[in-house]
């Protein structure tokens, strides 16, 4: 990779967002995103000129190969890493550190451990002075909305992967986030769970009218669950292209339609 | 929803625990405690006959270890109440453990509440783990009981300096495990507390170093609570009180079997405050897998 050249690009992309203004009408909006890792023998760019926005309501896949810094740019959009360049705005204000106007769900669920499952649905619920009664009516709330009622007082340890991520669903939409950010979340279920987890998240999402941008490198994953799906490519990570999924919900793997997608999107990362 | 695999999952977790539990207590009965009673009982039959042939100021019998134990543990003795000039009626072995408690608990609470405190602060702050690191390694090596002499001009040869050689032994142990604990704990879990809204570090600590650590710490004052035991014993060699000091008196005046009976005191309050702790322990990392 030639580093002076990608320097020069970024700067340049650096330019160019200061001098449009980024989309005020969505609701995430990521605007020439670069991200330049240095260490003392060389300089690797992870993501290069990253440009899209999500809609308010709208449900937004982000696949890719591996290496495509797609995981980067989630950590970015959710505060954990700065940009080298560009920015992430979230309803208007640029991302500068991690905030409970973002709920994030990973792969390995990231539950606490000692708490118990209602325990860790109430730790956002606890920062924000949220107080009794009304924190456990939310949390209560919470669990019935992913289906985990009666499950309250048991640790993760007792609780199989899918229910885990029910979990982390529920404790990152306790404290009602704008945005709700998936980053392969269904990665460590199995395919049979993964399949019924697809339909209770697009089932909440439609009864929370939350935004959700969603990382994977599945891509009938994708197909799935997005309204839209951001492709993209690896060295450096961008954007190959932003499809539209217009099927309507549900969706069967089976139909033709849906593995044209599939089979486009495929052909985009280049499988 | 997916309810049946909820439920089953738990139910089975249940079960399988109650089942390994009943095979672990089935398995401990039969074999294992048959072992253990036969493996105690021929130590005993060994000294025992061994002891046949030996004065008792050389090898003492476990008869008459047993006897001795008794006569201490009913030969009456006054207490005396630090601070208070107070004077309790007690027995001799009473007041010998309780003079020993009090080097070993105030010694254990100061030691590791410092040594927790200490491992915290070094494993969560890199700028403070890097100023006292060196500090740390330096004085890391030096045994407990080579401060018996500052613990002497220091405090004087009283419980106070027993005490501190105890706090210098639990120190350690417990700084050590905590700092590990802390350094330990996944980065994945902060970033998880930071998304939900955690922006300083005393609530990151608290809520989720502190938990994180919690069985590694757990684990230092399990093993705190044993060595103390040792180590109160050493100190009170010197000190001159105590159930340490009792066992080197007693031998001085070559009455063995007291001397063993009073080893036999360190073996069961070892015993009791381990037992005691792993409950605590149990419950307290209940969550654990």
């Amino acid at each position: 990779m030639s580093d002076d050249a990608n320097a020069d690009t970024g700067a340049a992309a650096n330019t160019a967002a200061t001098a449009t203004s980024p989309d005020d009408t969505a609701k995430v909006s990521v605007d020439s995103l670069g991200k330049t890792y240095a260490s003392d023998r060389r300089t690797v760019e992870a993501l290069s000129d990253v440009e899209f926005a999500v809609e308010d309501g709208e449900f937004v896949c982000i696949v890719g190969p591996s290496g495509c810094g797609k995981t980067t740019l989630f950590r970015i959009i959710a505060g954990l890493e700065d940009a080298t360049s560009g920015a992430v705005t979230l309803d208007g204000s640029p991302v500068t550190g991690p905030g409970t106007d973002r709920g994030m769900v990973f792969q390995e669920y990231g539950l606490f451990p000692w708490r118990t499952v209602a325990e860790n649905v109430a730790f956002g619920l606890e920062e924000q002075g949220v107080e009794e009664p009304a924190r456990s009516e939310r949390v209560t709330e919470m669990l019935e909305l992913v289906g985990l009622d009666g499950f309250a007082d048991a640790y993760p340890k007792e609780l199989s992967g899918g229910m885990k991520q029910r979990v982390g669903i529920a404790r990152a939409l306790a404290v009602d986030p704008e945005l709700l950010l998936m980053d392969e979340p269904f990665g460590a279920v199995d395919a049979q769970t993964r399949d019924m987890l697809h339909g209770e998240l697009l089932d909440i999402w439609t009864e929370t009218d939350k935004t959700v941008l969603f990382v994977t490198h599945d891509v009938e994953e994708a197909v799935t669950l997005a309204d839209r799906v951001v492709v993209m490519a690896a060295n450096p990570g961008r954007v190959r292209e932003i499809v539209s999924v217009d099927i309507d919900r549900p969706r069967e793997r089976t139909e033709s339609e849906f593995a044209a997608y599939v089979e486009r999107i495929r052909g985009l990362i280049g499988e | 929803m997916s309810n049946d695999e909820v439920g089953t999952s738990v139910a089975l977790s249940e079960t399988e625990a109650d089942e390994r539990l009943l095979d672990r207590l089935a398995g401990f009965s039969a074999e294992q405690t048959g072992l253990a009673v036969a493996g105690f009982a021929g130590f005993l039959a060994v000294w025992y006959v061994a002891a046949l042939f030996q004065p008792t100021y050389l090898l003492p019998s476990p008869v008459e270890v047993l006897a001795a134990f008794v006569v201490e543990l009913t030969a009456p003795a006054s207490l005396s109440i630090p601070f208070t000039g107070a004077e309790l009626p007690a027995t001799r072995l009473l007041v010998k453990l309780i003079q020993s408690l009090y080097h070993y608990v105030p010694g254990l609470l100061i030691g590791t509440s410092l040594g927790v405190f200490a491992g915290v602060a070094m494993g969560w702050n890199t700028r403070v783990d890097s100023v006292f690191t060196p500090v740390t390694r330096l004085l890391r090596p030096i045994p407990p009981l080579a401060w018996i002499g500052f613990a002497v001009i220091w405090l004087g040869v009283n419980h106070q300096g027993a005490t501190f050689i105890v706090a210098i032994g639990s120190f350690w142990i417990n700084f050590y495990s905590a700092y590990g604990g802390v350094e330990g704990v996944s980065e994945d879990l902060k970033e998880v507390a930071a998304t939900l809204g955690v922006d300083d570090d005393w609530t990151m600590i608290r809520k989720v170093v502190i938990p994180a650590a919690s069985p590694s710490i757990m684990t230092g004052i399990r093993t705190s609570i044993g060595q103390c035991w040792m180590i109160v014993v050493a100190a009170e060699l010197i000190v001159g009180v105590g159930v340490g000091y009792e066992i080197l008196n007693t031998a001085q005046n070559l009455a063995m079997d007291v001397s063993v009976a009073y080893m036999l005191v360190i073996s069961i309050v070892f015993l009791v405050s381990d037992g005691l702790f792993r409950r605590v322990e149990r419950r307290v990392l209940e969550w654990r897998a």
